[in-house]
């Protein structure tokens, strides 16, 4: 599904030049919940932004579905934007101007592929993630949970090969943050959807069938769910952090 | 919901404020651009003013920097419109929108928008103009003159001032979906523009430049002239006033990012401070603009109190209430003391103190600038010439029995006379050596003395001693003699005023009908050279000079620039006004334009600034901050904004005026200067009083916005 395979992203602020990604690989199967957790400035986001194409990378391949997206043209990445990905930002990025019900339909509405389908797929989008009730309403008169599970349908409105979403519940209260890791494990369940989320979150990344452990710009450890509970999951997570910040003397 | 155009609408119509602002500050400025186009290329205005006189210079000087803070405030318009939409193009990019659909979409909205504007504001320019000029003249003067006409070239300004914005707009479209970076794009309307950190001396350093700045600039091109004999192209001299707006820049980003305030003081204001740190960028920009404007403003307002006090002041203190002269050649001769009197006591009036003395032409030496056009512009030698203009001249008893003084002049010797306050103001020099006869080229030696002589009435004449006068004048026809008459009158009244300076220009003939400057002596010289006189009658529409036609003894032309223009004090107090409507009123438009640009611009700025901080006023009221202590933040930003630029346009122009006055005057600034100044200063006050009234009627609205409780 998604092959990411030696990476390399930097930034040049004033003469000093930061290695935001050294050599990163890794790979997501279809209808995995993959997540990737990391300190502060080891390089999550800038990961997620690369594999959207929101920012160039500067060496590497990101595969998706067998296209490599860094070699596609501007029209090319746009169009897999709007039809193979999805999108779930930390601050919802929704649209002020138009309804929740809006909001979903907008990737269609943007590729053009307008329909009655499309509106009985927001409906039932809605229905699925208990939006139903504020389809009509405005993002300035919801609760953050409710955005952001909004933004989860908009994202797969398009039935997209991958979700990508970054930090989903850094915004987020407990219960609003369950209620969106719901939504995704939902889509998963229901829709056969793929998600890849970058957290700082361990308790939404222990819902995750598999976990990227990222420090300062490369991948160090990778950890499988497999059968044990979320709980184990969570605490094995937490102890490699543990263990992660001491040898580097954080 | 159907189609892409349908978001697009709907966003459109939920953010129809932004789409608001920017429709509204480019008509704004191309209204005012129009307005200022249409005024300043009207026919009304550029048959009144001289051609490459200091009024118009003055005009198109206010021009370009109402051009230059017009131009500025529509890209800020432009800039925040883009900043606010930075979010939603940000989105449609991130969800897969492609580019070009999206710059198709944009272009087209905001073209749409900025032609709209730019067509809606050079429409209603003509209306404006009219309208504002109509006011005018039914509330304040109407003369024939005013008669507002329009020629059509000055929409090709306007239009090139649209054009420039729709193309800047265009340009700045471009760029900003020029990123490639999205996610720059989504964060663009949230991104803060802090300015970095400015030393503290940039305040003092600041203030420093300004006034270099504004003494080179004003300085540089009298010392080229005087100095280095180099008429320096404007655009040259224009470069040493950079330093003005230098250290202009540096003081406002001194305020802005450091303040004045310093310890412990600065405590109260840290917030405001603060938000208007992270506007850096923009708010300094907009400061800068205001104060240009305030500064162009307050120019054209200070015209009106500058021409007339002085002006007024003048004629009140004039000797006598009558004063003409006429060549003796005139059938003016005829006009005896009864005919005068008999015109009087018909009107109601007497004619007291009269008296009637013979004056002379005669030629002067000096020397004379000769020009020569080279690489680096005009150039000029000084030569000596022996018979250079031509001068009128009295003898001491025509002085005394004229002024009632008791001159007594040694053979040999002359004295200029200069205005009351003391000053040729550069039309008269008082180092003469040589007087001619021009008719029988006899020459008389002589030596200028000292003090020189003061007099309103006679101002520009010279003195010579009783001897010295009969034996220069001696065989002098008709046509180089004049007489100079000055009366008193009792019970005096404009009809008898102007009865009799209708008389006067009845019975003068064509070979008089000539403009003020007009040198028999010089007009020989130019004729001798081969060259056209540029005073003469029929050159003067080659040359743009007044055209002089005795059947409109009333326009303002006639009674300001006519050579033989009787001085009746009556008449020409309560004609001032109507005289120099044009020039007056022309001003006066102008200074209306500027102030209320620079209340639009204080007025959006401010409510900008406070809303796109709003968020800080909501965490504020979080921390527990009480609607006094928001309000006072509020108060503090938005003072700020109108504050420093007000302050730093008024003083500088206060400045630059003064300075302007010394470097003209010969002995400092006179008294009827001294009084025009402080005309200017109660303009000052009576503005400073409307901008004040902006700014609470700024505050309350900002409170509003803020959602802050209105102090009762």
């Amino acid at each position: 599904m998604l092959n990411v395979s030696n990476l390399n992203k930097s930034y040049q602020i004033g003469k000093t030049k930061y290695e935001a990604l050294k050599g990163v690989s890794l790979d997501v199967e279809k209808g995995e919940f993959v997540a990737v957790m990391g300190p502060s400035g080891s390089g999550k986001t800038t990961l997620l932004n690369c594999i959207s194409c929101y920012i160039p990378s500067d060496s590497g391949e990101i595969q998706l579905g067998g296209t490599d997206l860094a070699k596609l043209p501007e029209a090319a990445i746009a169009k897999v934007r709007n039809e193979k990905l999805g999108f779930v930002f930390q601050d919802f990025l929704l649209l002020d101007g138009l309804t929740v019900r809006d909001n979903i339909m907008l990737p269609r509405i943007i590729g053009g592929q307008v329909s009655a389908s499309m509106e009985q797929t927001a409906d039932r989008l809605c229905e699925v993630f208990g939006i139903a009730h504020i389809k009509n309403k405005y993002p300035a008169d919801i609760s953050g949970g409710e955005k952001q599970r909004t933004a989860v349908a908009r994202a797969l409105i398009n039935s997209p090969e991958l979700i990508l979403a970054d930090e989903p519940t850094g915004n987020l209260d407990s219960k609003s943050s369950r209620a969106v890791i719901n939504s995704f494990l939902q889509a998963k369940q229901e829709l056969c959807a793929t998600i890849f989320m970058v957290t700082h979150d361990s308790f939404a990344a222990s819902f995750c069938d598999r976990v990227v452990i990222l420090q300062d710009g490369a991948v160090r450890r990778m950890l499988s769910r497999g059968e044990v509970s979320r709980r184990a999951f969570q605490d094995e997570l937490l102890n490699v952090i543990s263990e992660m910040s001491e040898v580097s003397g954080q | 919901m159907n189609n892409f155009s349908d978001v697009y609408f709907a966003l459109r119509r939920k953010n129809k404020s932004q789409y608001a602002l920017l429709f509204g500050c480019l008509f704004f400025s191309v209204l005012l651009i129009t307005a200022y186009c249409l005024m300043m290329r009207s026919p009304t205005v550029m048959n009144t003013l001289p051609e490459g006189g200091d009024s118009r210079k003055q005009v198109m000087m206010i021009f370009v920097l109402s051009v230059i803070g017009c131009g500025a405030f529509t890209l800020y318009a432009a800039g925040l419109f883009f900043r606010h939409k930075s979010r939603e193009i940000g989105i449609f990019l991130a969800l897969g929108a492609s580019k070009q659909t999206l710059v198709r979409k944009l272009r087209r909205e905001v073209g749409g928008i900025a032609l709209l504007a730019c067509s809606l504001g050079m429409a209603l320019g003509t209306p404006l103009s009219w309208l504002v000029w109509g006011v005018f003249r039914l509330t304040l003067i109407d003369t024939p003159e005013m008669a507002l006409l329009f020629d059509l070239r000055a929409y090709g300004i306007s239009a090139a001032f649209s054009v420039f914005v729709i193309l800047t707009l265009l340009l700045m479209l471009s760029r900003f979906l020029g990123r490639t970076n999205i996610l720059d794009i989504v964060s663009e309307s949230h991104r803060a523009e802090p300015v970095r950190s400015v030393p503290r001396y940039y305040g003092i350093v600041g203030i420093a430049l300004m006034t270099v700045g504004a003494l080179l600039g004003y300085f540089t091109p009298s010392f080229c002239v005087k100095v280095l004999h180099w008429y320096a192209p404007d655009g040259l001299t224009a470069v040493f006033h950079l330093p003005t707006l230098i250290g202009l820049y540096m003081l406002l980003l001194h305020t802005v990012v450091n303040g004045w305030r310093r310890g412990r003081s600065r405590y109260p204001h840290l917030i405001a401070t603060g938000m208007m740190q992270f506007q850096g960028k923009q708010t300094v920009r907009n400061m800068l603009v205001i104060t240009v404007l305030i500064a162009g403003a307050y120019f054209a307002a200070f015209y009106v109190p500058m021409l007339v006090t002085p002006a007024q002041l003048g004629m009140k203190s004039r000797p006598e209430d009558y004063s003409f002269f006429f060549r003796a050649d005139q059938n003016l001769l005829t006009q005896s003391q009864s005919e005068i009197e008999q015109m009087a006591t018909k009107n109601g009036a007497t004619v007291s103190d009269y008296m009637q003395q013979p004056s002379a032409t005669l030629a002067v030496d000096g020397y004379e600038d000769v020009e020569t056009t080279g690489k680096i512009g005009t150039t000029y030698t000084v030569e000596y010439r022996e018979i250079l203009a031509s001068s009128r001249f009295l003898s001491e008893s025509a002085w005394n029995a004229l002024t009632g003084g008791n001159l007594n002049l040694a053979p040999g010797t002359v004295a200029a006379v200069f205005n009351s306050e003391g000053n040729s103001g550069g039309f008269i020099s008082k180092d003469i050596t040589l007087v001619t006869n021009p008719v029988t080229g006899q020459s008389l030696y002589v030596k200028s003395v000292e003090p020189v002589l003061k007099n309103d009435l006679l101002f520009k004449c010279r003195v010579l001693d009783d001897s010295d006068y009969a034996a220069i004048t001696a065989g002098l026809t008709d046509e180089w003699q004049e007489r100079q008459v000055l009366f008193n009158a009792e019970n005096d009244n404009y009809t008898f005023a102007k009865e009799l300076f209708h008389e006067i220009v009845a019975r003068s003939g064509p070979e008089v009908e000539l403009c003020d400057g007009y040198d028999r002596i010089i007009r020989a010289r130019y004729i001798e050279n081969g060259t056209d006189y540029f005073l003469e009658p029929e050159n003067a529409q080659k040359f743009g000079s007044p055209i002089i036609d005795y059947n409109q003894p009333d326009s303002s032309v006639f009674r300001q620039y006519w050579l033989y223009m009787p001085q009746f004090r009556v008449l020409d107090q309560a004609d001032f006004t109507t005289n120099m409507a044009v020039f007056l009123l022309l001003f006066v438009f102008v200074a209306i334009l500027c102030f209320t640009a620079v209340g639009v611009i204080l007025f959006v700025r401010s409510m900008t600034l406070v809303l796109i901080n709003a968020w800080v006023y909501q965490d504020l009221r979080k921390l527990g901050a009480s609607d006094q202590y928001l309000r006072k933040t509020a108060r503090g930003q938005i003072s700020r904004v109108f504050l420093a630029p007000i302050v730093t346009g008024t003083l500088l122009i206060l400045g630059f005026y003064t300075l302007i006055l010394l470097g003209n005057g010969e002995g400092g600034i006179t008294g009827y200067e001294w009084a025009g100044l402080g005309n200017c200063l109660i303009v000052v006050a009576a503005i400073s009083a409307a901008l004040y009234g902006l700014y609470r009627q700024t505050l309350r609205s900002s409170y509003t916005q803020l959602g802050i409780g209105v102090k009762s």
